[in-house]
């Protein structure tokens, strides 16, 4: 499912909403302010029979459904390491390096996106299953609490429906459901140790969140108790110099440049190591630690849309009346040219070319900036119950 | 899994504590999704489904690629189609199962909804146009094709679609699966998904209050002196179906008045409010 959708709007609609959605300060169609997001009702815990579940439904009438399930599963061994299941006399010094073998595995995470009249094989459905595994795997940190033993690992499916048809891209949506989703997912407490195959409580009250929960619920969390949470990607766009936060596909239509943003909260424990991957850091007691997961630009509908003709080349309105001679013609077709690739003032005409580096770097601060957008998202679904 | 189900004679219970003419809860609600037409949730027991309805509308580019069954004629016949997807997630049961969009089974529950619908929508008033409708099924346990036709059902009296009747569906099923048994063998009404494994079933449709049999599929062995008992039973569950399903959409109309979504009509000053 392809970011541009149809979107009905003709050319002088398109450089109306463009010239509003630029001005200082911009006016939105729906009269929202810049980062505001669009109200939206959110539940989970709404499947007995997954692990965790979540529904959400934005005020526009999308809605999405997520279901996590875990299975224990056998974790293959690599060549480079003996095979675990019948080794018996290295097993002391094993022990000593117990520690460090927690280690995960992208393949411990499975993620389907299902979007009803699309097929699951589609480029666009794949595009945004790939942006959703990827913002989760990014830091390498959330397949090492599918660890259970060196021989056994949770295998995590996340199953994400799309019921409502997708009227705007509904990349923000589902991310946020699945954030909910992982959330409210719970993993039956272990009662084995060591490596023994993997035995578990029945009692799934005392089965522990996979993102384990502070321990006072409502308090302001602090850094000194930090709690790791799923990342979420946020839809931001850019009209001239405004940097607009979840467009709906109006917007999306006029936008210069589309980005999708996924944001980690940085843990205390997080080991930042890794060098290969690009982490911005900003610790402000208070405030969720966040990182800068993945960005990825999302071609925007608006390059698709059909350009406007301005009155100096456009015949109705008297532009080639009376060329009758070539030399005079060809003149005008020459100047036809230049109004073409030219912009013109309330002529709507479809962005070209990449992002401007500056704009890029503003939209990126302002998803980090402490009190900002990224943080008012994070503190929202704080507010959902999980149970 | 092996189900031990002689304990009936015993009691005359079944698994789950019910008798043989007793169906599961039923809980419904119908515009559930303010973006679709028409929306319903249906939960019949642990089985949970819910259903988008969006047209009758001109048929889109992608027409044909996705839809499975198009009963009632294309998009350039004089009846509209009735295109039915179902999206059956990989949470729904037990075991996660993920069902490509090609499975069989899936291809035959929606040509079986899909017919059924769109004899008895009035197809013929939207002539060149199309009905979507996409059914998502979020949680499994037996009568899945009972519940989907309900679901749709539900969702295409949301969406305002001129239909002659309720589809009601429900199952039903017989207590022993040998020949010698025969006397002792009890009908079943609306079967869970431990008795569907074990048992012989049969899922039927009926047409509102009428005995008209719009669906009925069997897909397992059964003797046919048991067929009458349990189409009996099934058809008289349908009945049982169809006051639950017309209640649901009262309900909401009431509702729908007493909040002044929409204007109280002609003729319904002497309709009780209560």
């Amino acid at each position: 499912m392809a970011s541009s959708q149809h979107v009905l709007l003709s050319p002088a609609e398109l450089a109306y909403l463009h010239a509003s959605l630029s001005l200082t300060p911009p006016i939105r169609p729906d009269g929202r302010s810049l980062t505001q997001f669009r109200p939206l009702v959110a539940e989970t815990g709404i499947l007995p029979g997954t692990n965790g579940s979540a529904r959400i439904c934005f005020a526009d009438g999308t809605e999405a459904i997520v279901g996590v399930k875990a299975e224990v599963e056998r974790t293959r061994t690599g060549h480079d390491s003996p095979s675990l299941d019948d080794e018996g006399a290295e097993d002391d010094d094993d022990l000593d390096n117990q520690q460090d073998v927690v280690k995960g595995d992208n393949d411990w995470v499975e993620m389907t996106v299902e979007i009803p009249g699309y097929r699951d094989d589609d480029a666009g459905t794949v595009f945004l299953s790939a942006m959703l595994s990827e913002a989760l795997l990014a830091d390498g940190e959330f397949t090492k609490r599918l660890w259970i033993n060196r021989r056994f690992h949770w295998k995590l499916y996340l199953d994400i429906l799309l019921i409502s048809p997708p009227l705007s891209y509904p990349l923000p949506l589902l991310s946020l459901t699945t954030h909910l989703a992982l959330l409210a997912t719970r993993l039956p407490r272990l009662k084995s140790e060591g490596d023994e195959d993997p035995l578990f409580d029945d009692d799934w009250a005392a089965a522990p969140y996979l993102y384990a929960r502070p321990v006072q619920k409502g308090s302001k969390k602090t850094a000194s108790a930090p709690t790791a949470r799923p990342p979420v990607t946020l839809l931001v766009m850019a009209v001239g110099n405004n940097i607009i936060f979840d467009p709906s596909k109006e917007e999306l239509a006029v936008a210069d440049v589309a980005l999708a943003v996924s944001v980690g909260e940085h843990t205390g424990f997080a080991s930042s190591k890794s060098t290969e991957m690009d982490i911005d850091t900003e610790e402000i007691k208070g405030y969720h630690n966040l990182r800068l997961l993945s960005v990825r630009t999302i071609d925007p509908p608006s390059r698709l849309t059909p350009p406007g003709i301005p009155n100096a080349s456009n015949s109705a309105y008297g532009a080639n009346a009376g060329a009758k001679d070539t030399e005079k013609k060809k003149q005008q077709q020459e100047q036809a040219r230049t109004a073409e690739s030219e912009a013109v003032e309330g002529v709507w005409k479809s962005p070209r070319g990449g992002a401007k580096t500056l704009v890029m770097a503003a939209l990126v601060q302002k998803v980090l900036e402490k009190g900002g957008v990224a943080d008012e998202v994070l503190d929202a679904l704080d507010g959902v119950d999980l149970n | 899994m092996p189900l031990d189900t002689s304990a009936y004679s015993l009691a005359l219970l079944r698994v789950d504590g019910r008798r043989w003419n007793e169906l599961r809860r039923i809980h419904a609600q119908i515009r559930t999704q303010a973006a679709a037409d028409g929306s319903s949730y249906l939960e019949m027991g642990h089985t949970k489904v819910m259903c988008v309805v969006n047209g009758p509308s001109e048929p889109g580019p992608r027409r044909g690629a996705t839809s499975g069954g198009g009963g009632g004629g294309g998009g350039q016949s004089k009846n509209a189609e009735v295109a039915v997807n179902i999206v059956i997630a990989g949470f729904s049961s037990v075991d996660r199962k993920r069902r490509g969009r090609g499975d069989k089974h899936i291809l035959e529950l929606q040509s079986t909804i899909s017919q059924a619908l769109a004899a008895s929508l009035h197809t013929h008033l939207f002539p060149h146009s199309t009905i979507n409708i996409s059914l998502h099924v979020l949680s499994q346990d037996g009568s899945l094709l009972a519940a989907l036709i309900n679901a749709a059902t539900l969702a295409c009296v949301d969406a305002g679609i001129p239909m002659t009747d309720y589809v009601a569906a429900c199952t039903a099923g017989s207590t022993s699966t040998y020949a010698a048994n025969d006397e002792g063998a009890d009908p079943l009404l609306d079967m869970n998904h431990q008795e569907e494994q074990e048992l012989p079933g049969l899922t039927v449709a009926t047409l509102g209050d009428s005995d008209r049999v719009a669906v009925l599929v069997c897909e397992s062995r059964v003797q046919v002196s048991r067929l009458e008992g349990m189409l009996a039973v099934g058809v008289d569950g349908c009945k049982q179906v169809r006051e639950i399903l017309d209640r649901v959409v009262r309900d909401k109309g009431i509702k729908m008045i007493q909040e002044g979504t929409v204007e109280r009509g002609v003729g319904l000053n002497d309709m009780e409010l209560d």
